[in-house]
């Protein structure tokens, strides 16, 4: 349906709703106006940035230096079981450095919904967010902090007939900057609870999830020339999911399998220009396992996944990452199964999951099909009153990852050094670990010495492979970091932090040294200084002896909170959840505006 | 830049706070099923609600904190913890090793594809809110060391 008209209607049918049910009140009685602003909820959210020019690392170059990309939500509920609600995002004068150029608006009007909803029916129709299992099939979420929003436009429609079943229908296409992606999203899924079911005890949770998503895009040959060798590339690329979740007094166990239907795959020959591998087709699948004990004072969990050839957007073309950096229109969730660090100097070397198919090529081709790897947590609490628990008890957490790149046997009988062919095949190894990616070992003890002062000892230990993760030939990364960080409580709200870090390593740009101090002056107001430092000698003379610091401070107040803060940023990666965007070294201002009513 | 000054006065039009849909938003327990804070609010006339993650530092070190003094704030005020946590499925196999490793005692309840923290419009946690009587009469975002003593005057009041 058209734009124009689909929204349209949705306002014409919000308005006839509101009068119908509140024309009469309003005239009998004024203080129904307030009644009907009530019926409204919303949220303001506005992240500005002023660049500035830096002796250091440079002047600042495009244009507009100052910019601010906000949101304003705005909900509002009617006869009951109806909502409605719009986002209007503003991107003035232009989206802040890094963020998905698509966002080209100044002021734009950018989703609207309209939801009904009772006991058994769920619908929305408008713009909508749905996740099915874990989101390996199909997660469309937005994260403002990444610049992602890839909602769906169309109908989704959640039917419980019983308390033990959920069916999901929906139907429609996936944001895009602005506008929609041109294919066409159809998917179902379902929901069965089977200790519900049999109103069974002996199992505390035993749950079984189906799927189904297609994609219905055209595909455009990017290549002009004639291709005799082509194959019918399908028009519907089909998901299939099927999950399993067992808990059983203190242990529980999730287990997920994907099958993604053959498609063609990128072609990476030509860096920034996309094309398309048109002469064979190749399937993709995914296995998620998870396993966890807990009890009193104790948790461990363990998971496994594999994934190959697993990268889904809804336009094929934002496949190449080159173009799409903010992994814009991605159907799927494909986070990284890592620790997710909160300390600077920690988020220097970070892995990013790899699961997507593509072929580099450097003497012989380099055939990347994805990823197979786990990790394992472990939580623990030495009790009060013992020796190393002392008066609070200890709180020891760790956490170990482990993750390879799919070993594969590629068959390319066409192709010559440097130029692999269009007929080149490979195979998988289901079970291969043999190709380490990154590994991460760490420890947190977190210990309360009196009421009023607290501790917390990190130590980490990683290996990065910089060949496989960032450009062909680069070394391994070996490095540890260490992290000590102490709070102590005046009292009243007022309080003190600081925290010392150390990253060392003989790779790459080797040691860096970095610290925060931070005071609160009562619950509502704090400022805080960082620094990261990199201070030895290497070839890689980027960041060398360059002050990355942070000058800020915070305020909040019910469901206010204001950020201003004054800094250089490293050129790097940011992540939120798993997913990570690149951003360049930047110094300016940053004004953050959060707020809700 | 006018319509920066449309976007805001759009913004001053609506100023109150309603809350319905917060408390309807279906979230999800730790054995798979799925309830909603109005369900709480029905059994407990008074509840704190943390949005929290368990890669949120800040939210584990209130979590923590309000741990060691639970058991005098359940006495005292009756007051039951629900701690919902806005892990995606990256992260929530962590939610139930961690809320044991650290020995809470909370009622935890899952938010994995954040309905419940888009509802609130937040984009940051922890958030805090105290519901008295199905109703929200305090809210907080962030967290600084201490400020659990202020959350509880603010409890006290609501007793």
């Amino acid at each position: 349906m058209n734009k124009k008209y689909f929204l349209l209607l949705m306002v014409a049918f919000c308005y006839c709703i509101t009068f119908s049910q509140n024309t009469e009140k309003i005239l009998n009685n004024t203080s129904s106006f307030s009644q009907l602003i009530n019926n409204f909820s919303g949220g303001l959210e506005s992240n500005g940035q002023w660049y500035l020019n830096d002796p250091k690392t440079g002047d600042f170059e495009e244009e507009q230096n100052i910019r601010a990309n906000s949101y304003l939500r705005i909900n509002g509920f009617f006869l009951k079981n109806f909502t409605v609600g719009m986002q209007v995002e503003s991107y003035a004068p232009k989206p802040l450095l890094n963020y998905d150029r698509q966002f080209d608006k100044e002021l734009s009007l950018a989703q609207y919904f309209i939801n009904y909803k009772t006991n058994k029916i769920d619908a929305t129709a408008g713009y909508f967010y749905a996740q099915f299992g874990s989101g390996l099939i199909l997660r469309a979420w937005e994260d403002t902090a990444l610049g992602l929003n890839n909602s769906i436009r169309g109908g989704k429609v959640i039917y419980t007939p019983f308390e033990f079943l959920e069916i999901t229908g929906l139907y429609g296409s996936q944001r895009r900057g602005f506008d929609v992606s041109d294919s066409d999203i159809m998917a179902f899924n379902t929901e069965l609870n089977i200790d519900n079911l049999l109103k069974s005890d002996f199992f505390d949770e035993l749950s079984i999830g189906l799927s189904y998503l297609n994609r219905n895009q055209e595909y455009i040959s990017p290549i002009d020339e004639v291709n005799l060798d082509m194959v019918d590339i399908p028009k519907n690329i089909g998901l299939y999911s099927a999950r399993l979740g067992v808990s059983f007094k203190d242990i529980y166990t999730n287990i997920e399998y994907v099958y993604k239907g053959r498609d063609t795959r990128l072609n990476n020959i030509i860096p920034n220009i996309v094309s398309f591998s048109e002469n064979k087709l190749f399937d993709g699948n995914a296995v998620l396992f998870n396993l966890g004990y807990s009890a009193k004072g104790f948790g461990i969990n363990y998971t496994f996944r594999r994934l190959e050839n697993m990268s889904f957007y809804s336009q094929r073309e934002d496949g190449n990452l080159i173009n799409n950096p903010t992994n814009r229109a991605t159907v799927n969730y494909l986070p990284a199964l890592t620790k997710q660090h909160d300390y600077t100097l920690a988020n220097i070397y970070l892995y990013q999951a790899q699961p997507g198919l593509s072929v580099e090529n450097y003497e012989s081709p380099r055939v990347k099909a994805g990823e197979i790897g786990n990790q394992i947590d472990v939580f623990y609490k030495i009790k009060k009153g013992t020796a190393l628990g002392g008066k609070y008890g200890t709180k020891i957490s760790a956490n170990f990852s482990y993750w390879a790149a799919l070993n594969v046997e590629v068959s390319d009988p066409d192709g010559v050094p440097f130029f692999s062919s269009d007929n080149l095949t490979y195979k998988s190894d289901f079970l291969n670990f043999k190709n380490k990616l990154f590994t991460d070992f760490n420890i947190e003890i977190k210990k309360k010495w009196s009421r009023k002062l607290s501790s917390i000892f990190t130590f980490i230990d990683l290996y990065y492979n910089t060949d496989y993760l960032v450009e062909a030939n680069g070394s391994d990364i070996n490095a540890w970091i260490g992290v000590a960080e102490s709070t102590y409580k005046f009292g009243k709200g007022k309080s003190i932090r600081f925290e010392a870090q150390h990253l060392a390593t003989n790779d790459d740009s080797r040691n860096w040294v970095g610290g925060t101090l931070e005071f609160f002056f009562n619950s509502n107001f704090g400022a805080y200084f960082n620094d990261s430092y990199n201070y030895e000698d290497s070839p890689v003379e980027e960041n060398r002896k360059i002050h990355f610091f942070n000058l800020g401070g915070s305020f909040s107040k019910g469901a206010t909170r204001i950020g201003l803060n004054y800094g250089r940023q490293r050129g790097g990666l940011i992540c939120v959840g798993g997913v990570c965007r690149p951003v360049n070294k930047n110094t300016g201002v940053t004004l953050n505006l959060n707020t809700s009513f | 830049m006018r319509k920066l000054i449309l976007f805001f006065t759009l913004l001053i039009t609506f100023s109150s706070f309603s809350q319905d849909q917060v408390l309807e938003t279906s979230i999800k327990t730790l054995k798979g099923g799925t309830t909603s804070l109005k369900k709480i609010v029905q059994q407990n006339d008074l509840i704190i609600v943390s949005l929290w993650a368990t890669w949120c530092v800040p939210c584990i070190n209130e979590l923590d904190a309000i741990s060691d003094v639970y058991e005098d704030w359940q006495d005292e005020t009756n007051v039951e913890l629900v701690a919902v946590s806005v892990d995606d499925s990256r992260t929530v196999n962590r939610v139930r090793p961690l809320v044991n490793g650290r020995d809470w005692e909370f009622t935890i309840l899952l938010d994995i594809n954040n309905n419940l923290k888009r509802a609130l419009n937040t984009s940051t946690v922890p958030l805090t809110l105290i519901i008295k009587n199905g109703e929200i009469v305090y809210r907080h975002s962030g967290y600084t060391p201490g400020a659990e003593d202020t959350l509880y005057e603010e409890l006290k009041k609501h007793i």
